[in-house]
């Protein structure tokens, strides 16, 4: 498993996880312990930084080497991926917005929206990555 | 990109032995996209084709073939 795939199950694992037990909180669940919004990005990126430092430990030569042409391929077409789903997304948000006045935008929801499109990304880095391009 | 066959496993071998890691060192990439290429699953740019061509030491219509035989 390439260097770069290691970093994308990073940003799965870690977003589903911490992202997942913020919303789950903010649901009612997790028996009442709630997890700020500023609480839960210093822990996401705590645990990024940890993990992204110990795999790089294990491979020092993988993790100085730049992208290649396949990473970068790679990246792009998550990236385009993930913006359709936040586009659309947004849309959806915009549209039933429309028709419920006021319009009142909910952080939350947005904040999942950009969460869904960032854990797709990492997943469809991954499944790329799995497939060769 | 399913059209695209190579010989860059027979290659390395010819030349002695080379390794995934020594030859995507010498043309830089990684060593998990010359496996990608050599299996078949991706389809290097023209410019990484021609520089693995030139690692050993041939044509590129030497190293890969488009066409179904």
């Amino acid at each position: 498993m390439s260097f770069r795939e290691k970093t994308a199950w990073i940003s799965l694992l870690s977003m589903a996880g911490i992202y997942g037990f913020y919303f789950w909180s903010l649901s009612g669940g997790a028996g009442g312990v709630r997890l700020g919004l500023l609480d839960t990005i210093i822990l996401l990126v705590a645990v990024q930084v940890v993990l992204n430092i110990a795999i790089a430990a294990f491979a020092p030569k993988d993790a100085k080497a730049p992208r290649d042409e396949r990473d970068k391929l790679i990246e792009g077409k998550s990236a385009r991926f993930a913006y359709a789903v936040l586009a659309a997304c947004v849309a959806l948000a915009v549209f039933f917005g429309a028709f419920t006045p006021p319009v009142v935008f909910n952080l939350n929801a947005f904040l999942f929206f950009l969460v869904m499109a960032e854990v797709l990304r990492a997943l469809s880095q991954i499944v790329l990555y799995r497939r060769s391009a | 990109m399913g059209g695209i066959r190579n010989e860059i496993r027979r290659l390395r071998f010819e030349h002695g032995e080379m390794t995934q890691q020594q030859l995507a060192e010498k043309i830089g990439l990684t060593r998990q996209t010359v496996n990608a290429i050599e299996q078949g699953k991706y389809s290097p740019s023209l410019e990484a084709a021609f520089r693995i061509a030139e690692v050993f030491a041939l044509p590129l219509e030497s190293v890969f073939h488009h066409g179904k035989d």
